[in-house]
């Protein structure tokens, strides 16, 4: 039982693993007609994915209304909308708009969603110009320089600082395109290495943690 | 208390009101100051200008509402100019959420051109899997979207003559909030199947992505509003991004002046702690 | 009533509705905040359903004849099983499946994109410099000149070693980390400035959004409807005020 349950799905992790590592280097028909399948396959599952990490937001907040906590109202104003906007989508087919013609699926996406979504994010706005006159003070000479650099980009990528200041333009290039491409570059060689150590952890089974936690 | 430890102690609503006006004057009464235009948007527009007639264009349009001030003008930039050009148009999405918004605007801007769906364009839709997608499209096209967004079957489309995978794109631009995005179209794309790739993105990620513009990996890149300002301006099309640039000015403007009054005052402060 | 006058009212609502967030956490905000969450899951759900029920699952096998997508099926269904306290052992192997699919796929083509691709980048300006002999190019606002390939050699190593941890940074090292954290300073620096550039964009754009719509032609939402939250969030102080105080 033990194997049913610890061994076997590590062998099937290191097996897949190390397969389609190896198929990036044979040209053959058949591993590229596996390629296919496989990825296929993960578009399919993705779907499912996609379902499992919203039903944890059911559960929660369907819990808040059977308890009535404090502020369950609002998550009936939730359930409403998630079930309001499911029976409309599933009658107009999943189709913003047919033939031209916009479906009331179509009229929740554009008028609630779309400014809801960007509204939220629109906020954050007003929160980084606070953040800054608050935190962004000079204390040393190695936040001074970042402070510096922060102002000339700033600058450089706006009209007016480059009619006021030309040489910003000029300068805050250099510093993305040298100075910032160098340093993102240090960085992406070193997630990327990161990222490959782990996934050769994951595959020869010392990483377990995505299989999720148990006694077993 | 001092005077500047107040002025740093300021209600934050002041400041929200201050980026407020700053954002808002501007948008009212605008003012239309020239606009540079810089290599890396440069580049891309040389290349769409290079490609013959009825080439095929992928856009991939990997972002959602939430950033859809940055990358809505520069999808719409993008395809006036291909229709312009005349390429045959693929557009598909990797993100969920944006798949009825780039429904949306590639009808509208099809429509303007006077181009037709099946014949000059062809919208793929959503499916999920995000890289695995990006990975089945090279590999065969008619597997990743067995049909378009309207539910007509992909093979036998007319815009689609002749496309088996990715490797008969001539040009790939991914405009792209996060991850999958541009990164993941050249990782799992370009680098097997070896299609000229650019990129359009976000102002958060966009200094991220300068490396793969120095390596050639990706050909240009359209950085935020200001990257789709310039390109609007290259087209001789000015639209919404354009018209942001004096606010986004005054907003800068504004966030550099507290950033330094704030440090007078914190120094100011420091000096008198010290002497 | 036109179905996009309605939508105007509708859409600019919501936008004042969270942007009173600013002044106070209020209920108007929480209603349409608690919206926005219930919407975005009731679409993606539709989009999941539509596209892989109906264009992946159905459509292949019933029309097409392409029985070998019922594997995929039953691995998904797999998955599933993670929230049934008995069954939750059988998920794993759908995850040890996507997961080594998903590590296996991954590692030579990021082997081969971000550390080989950049490295020769960073390497190949100056072996290219060192055939042709004599030219040095100067100029700083050329990115592909050799003075720039120079910097960004630097950068790159000084930053890479900087993030060493597993060796002490003394003496000459401690020379090269310094570098390197004075150019990670100017980067996120950089950084720094283009999200700054980026949130105020977004704000740029909802505001223009909140200005077409003020038009006359959709009745002029934008202006009643911010006197409406304006009036509504008074009322809801008032009556918070009002109320008498917890019992301790």
């Amino acid at each position: 039982m033990i194997f049913l349950r610890r061994q076997l799905p590590l062998l099937i992790t290191m097996i897949t693993g190390l397969l389609f590592a190896g198929q990036y280097y044979v040209p053959h028909p058949a591993s590229e007609l596996l390629l296919t399948s496989a990825t296929k396959w993960l578009q399919i599952i993705g779907g499912f994915a996609l379902v499992l990490g919203v039903t944890s937001l059911f559960h929660q907040h369907a819990a808040k209304i059977r308890r009535k906590e404090a502020g369950w109202g609002y998550s009936l104003v939730l359930y409403a909308g998630m079930l309001v906007t499911i029976a409309v989508g599933i009658w107009a087919s999943g189709k913003e708009s047919i033939d031209g013609a916009m479906t009331l699926f179509g009229w929740i996406y554009s008028f609630m969603m779309v400014p809801l979504q960007g509204t939220m994010f629109a906020i954050l706005a007003f929160y980084i110009a606070s953040a800054a006159y608050r935190s962004f003070r000079a204390r040393s000479r190695e936040a001074a320089v970042l402070l510096i650099a922060a102002v000339i980009v700033m600058m450089g990528r706006v009209p007016l600082g480059e009619y006021l200041v030309p040489l910003s333009g000029d300068v805050s290039q250099w510093i993305l395109n040298v100075l910032n491409a160098s340093v993102r570059r240090a960085i992406l060689i070193g997630v990327s290495l990161g990222a490959i150590a782990l996934s050769f952890k994951i595959i020869f089974g010392v990483e377990r943690s995505y299989l999720g936690g148990s006694k077993e | 208390m001092a005077f500047a430890e107040r002025m740093l102690k300021i209600d934050r609503r002041i400041i929200f009101l201050v980026i407020g006006l700053c954002t808002l004057l501007p948008l009212l009464y605008p003012v239309g100051l020239p606009i540079k235009i810089s290599p890396e948007v440069r580049s891309v527009y040389d290349y769409m200008e290079s490609l013959p007639e009825r080439s095929v264009f992928l856009l991939s349009i990997d972002f959602d509402p939430a950033s859809k001030p940055e990358l809505h003008p520069q999808a719409i930039a993008l395809l006036r100019h291909a229709f312009r050009k005349d390429l045959r148009v693929v557009a598909m999405t990797l993100w969920v959420s944006g798949t009825g918004m780039a429904d949306q605007l590639l009808t509208q801007v099809a429509k303007e051109m006077g181009k037709e769906n099946g014949k000059d364009y062809v919208f793929l839709g959503w499916s999920p899997g995000g890289t695995a997608v990006i990975i089945n499209m090279g590999q065969d096209l008619y597997t990743a979207f067995p049909s378009d967004y309207g539910g007509k079957p992909t093979k036998g489309i007319p815009v689609l003559e002749g496309v088996h995978s990715l490797k008969d794109v001539a040009y790939a631009i991914s405009l792209g909030a996060g991850n999958p995005g541009v990164e993941a179209w050249y990782v799992f794309g370009k680098d097997k199947y070896k299609f000229e790739l650019g990129g359009g993105c976000t102002g958060v990620i966009a200094p991220g992505l300068y490396p793969l513009l120095r390596s050639g990996q990706i050909n240009g890149l359209i950085g935020g509003l200001r990257g789709a300002a310039e390109y609007e301006s290259l087209i001789g099309q000015k639209g919404r991004a354009v018209a942001g640039m004096d606010a986004q000015s005054a907003t800068h403007a504004a966030i550099i002046v507290l950033v330094a009054i704030c440090n007078i005052f914190y120094f100011s402060l420091r000096s008198m702690a010290r002497g | 009533m036109d179905a996009t006058v309605l939508g105007a009212w509708v859409a600019t609502g919501l936008t004042l509705f969270i942007f009173s967030f600013l002044y106070k956490d209020n209920p108007l905000f929480k209603l349409a905040e608690h919206l926005y969450v219930g919407v975005s899951v009731g679409y993606t759900i539709v989009k999941a359903y539509d596209t892989v029920i109906v264009h992946l699952i159905i459509k292949p096998i019933f029309e097409q004849g392409q029985i070998s997508l019922l594997i995929p099926v039953a691995i998904g269904l797999l998955m599933l099983t993670r929230y049934m306290p008995k069954a939750a052992w059988m998920s794993r192997y759908a995850f040890a499946f996507i997961v080594g699919l998903g590590s296996g796929l991954a590692i030579p083509r990021t082997i081969s994109s971000f550390i080989l691709k950049q490295v020769e980048d960073t390497v190949r300006p100056l072996l290219s410099q060192a055939g042709e002999g004599v030219t040095f190019s100067m100029s700083l606002l050329n990115p592909a000149s050799n003075l720039n390939a120079i910097i960004i050699l630097i950068g790159v190593s000084s930053v890479l070693f900087y993030f060493f941890f597993s060796i002490e940074h003394s003496g000459p090292g401690k020379v090269v980390a310094r570098t390197g954290i004075v150019f990670l300073m100017i980067a996120f620096g950089a950084a720094f400035g283009y999200t700054v550039m980026a949130r105020m964009s977004l704000l740029i754009g909802r505001l223009t959004d909140l200005i077409e719509f003020s038009d006359a032609s959709y009745g002029h939402p934008t202006l009643w409807l911010l006197i409406v939250t304006v009036a509504a969030l008074v009322l809801l102080a008032r009556r918070r005020q009002q109320e008498p105080p917890a019992a301790p």
